[in-house]
């Protein structure tokens, strides 16, 4: 009984006048520490376990950077939707202009027979895991410029496209909608991707 | 190819009437041939293809003229009238403008230059030359400026020149009626205009 | 005793390329600078990755089908090149456009050279090294106008909203109250950058006395727009030969005096304040009425003829010339670009001056490109 009633703290109920020294020492009284204890430690023994393809796929579908390759009018809604109205930065898309370091190439604008090389160019540079979005019309089938024979009709006649953005020019949202749709398409595949 | 119209029409010769800059040019230039016709907008001047150097280079010097600024240069392909150049010039100081036209032969499409009267003439003709076929006699530098170097094998502004094949739509195989350019689907064709593009697959 | 030494170095003229994927080339446009050293001896520019022949397709559609064209070609003042195309087609038609539809047409394209002006800021701050701060206030400034573009015609971009003879369906009703706030906002947005930018030594010092360009060889050019003013011409299309109801405001036409960068930049900021004027004054005038002319035709048939309709869109000129032999198609539709006639002049301002200068140059001439390929 003794022992409990040390453990415990003293409570001062007063039937005199503090004195200075017990108010001092009321005042400088430190917090009561309570330490944090992570609950997993209790569940996990420190380790979590989880397939290595999702992890990396998490990893690579939360920050996409995508080459700035805008070619045409779709750049513009491009740049809107970088922008802070639209914001694409909160989905960790960060434009970088530089191909070997990019993971997306979003192809925005029509592609002509004598852009060709350079596109093909860029998308050779680029390291992998890389994907490929073909924003507008033009890029998915050459849109209102189909007619034209310098004009290549979609830009998938020359690499690999993911995802499609339809639309002349798609609005930024539809953008953000086909992102979405390329971090479906990350998880997805990932068994299938390095 | 493109549609024919119900017989390209030549819009008719109208006289400007009298005081504009048709008289102008033929006071300065007397023994020049000229065919003045007013236009929608400006006066139109048609001159042979030999007095185009002499008539630009006096456009441009001449004090009462002062057709300093050049606007525009074109080309038009007339199938088997020729083909025409086209110059648009405009003076800052008078505030008058003009066209000029000439025409050349199908078979010998040449014309002086105008680079070295503007200098700003040196692109539009580049253009007018890749597009038409037109040979630009003096110009500095006659490389194509819109087309890639390796695919001028034909002009894409002549009227000879067809619109590419629309590719196939998917799932569709070329020569369906359903993907037939102007096919009109079941249920629509009250509200489709009549007629639409003539030319199919 | 003097002590010159004279060396003679073995030096190297290198073709930089700055090539058609750019950060900072406001597109597909590619110049190949020969450097001596840091100092630009050569300019080589190449265009045409953007050529889609928007000129021949024209002449496989119809003359309203054809309005899209002129949307995409001039893809950051759609209005403006919509405004002189349907200009260009109601002066061989015979068509007259009702008052209603007059004002609203030079209302929205007034609002559209702000927002063009502001891409300008942006774009050509980031070229200076701003990187960033500009072009977010610019874009959020855009976005205001923005919305109105969109609930009058639907689209955020390519808005195909006016036709020969008219526009395609009225303004909302509260069109004017929107207009009024947004051109409050302007001018708030004008002085924020402003702020930002005008007395700024850095942006000073890279843009005073670089890419200058003199009247005389400015005409020789043919270079037209800000460029045109900023080297000393008063010469606006507006003003010099009135289009549609230009010639009912009141406006001043700002011009430099060096013709370098930084003048370029003034005059386009005050454009802006010039373009919030007319808009003021447009939509106090505005009356109600009708936006299309009753007789107007379902089908267009123009009769055989030719005319060069230009406008003063805020790059410079913008022409049509325009060939029609009857029919509903255009026989030969030529766009006269400004950003190309602008680009012309690019080799003489460049060649003196060092590498970084090139850049700062091309972004004051704010080229589009898909009008200077079409």
């Amino acid at each position: 009984m003794a022992v409990e009633e040390a453990d415990r703290d003293e409570v001062i109920t007063p039937s005199r006048p503090l004195t200075g020294l017990e108010r001092e020492a009321e005042r400088l009284r430190p917090v009561e520490v309570q330490h944090p204890h992570a609950l997993y430690r209790e569940v996990l023994p420190g380790i979590i376990q989880a397939p290595a393809d999702y992890l990396l796929a998490m990893a690579r579908k939360s920050s996409l950077w995508p080459m700035t390759f805008g070619l045409a009018c779709c750049a513009i809604e491009m740049m809107s939707a970088y922008m802070s109205h639209h914001d694409l930065d909160r989905f960790g898309i960060v434009p970088w202009a530089s191909p070997r370091q990019a993971d997306v190439m979003i192809v925005a604008g029509t592609v002509t027979k004598k852009m060709a090389p350079a596109v093909k160019l860029l998308y050779e540079q680029m390291p992998n895991p890389k994907w490929v979005v073909a924003m507008g019309a033009c890029a998915t089938n050459g849109g209102p410029y189909t007619r034209y024979d310098r004009v290549v009709q979609g830009v998938d006649k020359l690499i690999p496209v993911d995802v499609y953005v339809p639309g002349c020019p798609p609005r930024p949202e539809a953008l953000m909608d086909g992102f979405i749709a390329l971090q479906e398409k990350i998880m997805r595949d990932r068994g299938s991707i390095g | 190819m493109t549609s024919p119209h119900e017989g390209p029409q030549e819009a008719p010769i109208v006289p400007p009437p009298p005081g504009t800059i048709a008289d102008l040019f033929q006071e300065v230039l007397p023994d020049v041939e000229f065919t003045a016709t007013q236009g929608a907008g400006d006066v139109i001047l048609i001159i042979a293809r030999d007095d185009v150097p002499r008539v630009l280079r006096t456009a441009k010097d001449e004090p009462r003229l002062d057709l300093k600024y050049l606007r525009c240069l074109l080309g038009i392909d007339h199938m088997e009238g020729g083909l025409e150049v086209v110059y648009q010039l405009y003076s800052f100081t008078h505030g008058h403008g003009v066209t000029i036209k000439t025409r050349l032969p199908l078979d010998d499409p040449r014309v002086a230059s105008a680079t070295p009267i503007w200098k700003g003439a040196d692109w539009l003709e580049r253009e007018t030359a890749e597009m038409f076929g037109i040979t630009f006699e003096g110009h500095p530098n006659p490389v194509p400026l819109l087309l890639p170097d390796d695919l001028t094998d034909h002009h894409p502004l002549r009227k000879d020149n067809p619109f590419a094949q629309m590719e196939e739509w998917q799932g569709m195989r070329l020569g369906d009626e359903a993907s037939k350019v102007g096919h009109i689907p079941a249920g629509y064709e009250s509200i489709a205009g009549e007629g639409g593009e003539e030319d199919g697959g | 005793m003097a002590t010159e030494v004279e060396r003679e170095l073995e030096t190297l003229d290198i073709n930089v390329n700055v090539g058609p994927q750019h950060p900072a080339t406001h597109g597909v446009f590619r110049m190949v600078l020969t450097v001596s050293g840091e100092k630009v001896v050569d300019v080589v520019p190449h265009i045409g990755y953007m050529h889609r022949g928007a000129e021949k397709l024209s002449e496989g559609v119809d003359y309203r089908q054809g309005l899209i064209y002129q949307d995409r070609s001039e893809y950051l003042a759609q209005f403006n090149a919509e405004m002189c195309y349907c200009q260009a087609v109601e002066k061989l038609a015979g068509l007259e456009v009702p008052e209603r539809a007059e004002y609203i047409r030079v209302i929205l394209a007034e609002l559209n050279r702000i927002t063009s002006h502001y891409m300008f800021v942006g774009a050509f701050a980031t070229d200076i090294g701003v990187y960033g701060t500009a072009f977010t206030y610019a874009f959020r400034e855009r976005e205001y106008i923005q919305e109105i573009f969109e609930a009058v015609s639907g689209d955020r971009m390519m808005y195909g909203y006016f036709r020969p003879g008219g526009v395609v369906w009225d303004v909302t009703d509260d069109f004017k109250d929107r207009v009024r706030w947004v051109c409050g906002q302007t001018r708030v947005g004008i002085d924020d950058i402003d702020r930002l930018l005008t007395k700024n030594e850095v942006f000073l010092s890279r843009s005073l006395d670089i890419g200058c360009i003199s009247k005389e060889d400015a005409i020789d050019y043919g270079l037209s727009g800000p460029m045109l003013r900023a080297s000393g011409l008063q010469f606006d299309l507006r003003r010099a030969e009135p289009y549609s109801i230009y010639d009912r405001f009141e406006f001043d036409i700002p011009t430099g005096s060096r013709g370098d960068v930084y003048d370029r930049y003034l005059v386009r900021m005050e454009e802006m304040r010039q373009s919030v004027r007319i808009v003021e004054q447009a939509i106090e005038q505005m009356p109600d009425g009708p936006i299309m002319p009753e007789k107007a035709p379902r089908r267009l048939r123009l009769p055989p003829g030719e005319v060069y309709m230009r406008t003063e869109n805020p790059r410079g000129e913008y022409g049509i010339y325009l060939v029609s032999k009857g029919g509903e198609k255009p026989y030969r539709l030529k766009i006269r670009s400004s950003c190309l006639s602008n680009l012309t002049a690019l080799k003489q301002m460049i060649v003196g001056h060092y590498v970084a200068d090139a850049v700062v140059i091309l972004g004051s001439v704010d080229i589009v490109l898909g009008e200077v390929d079409r």
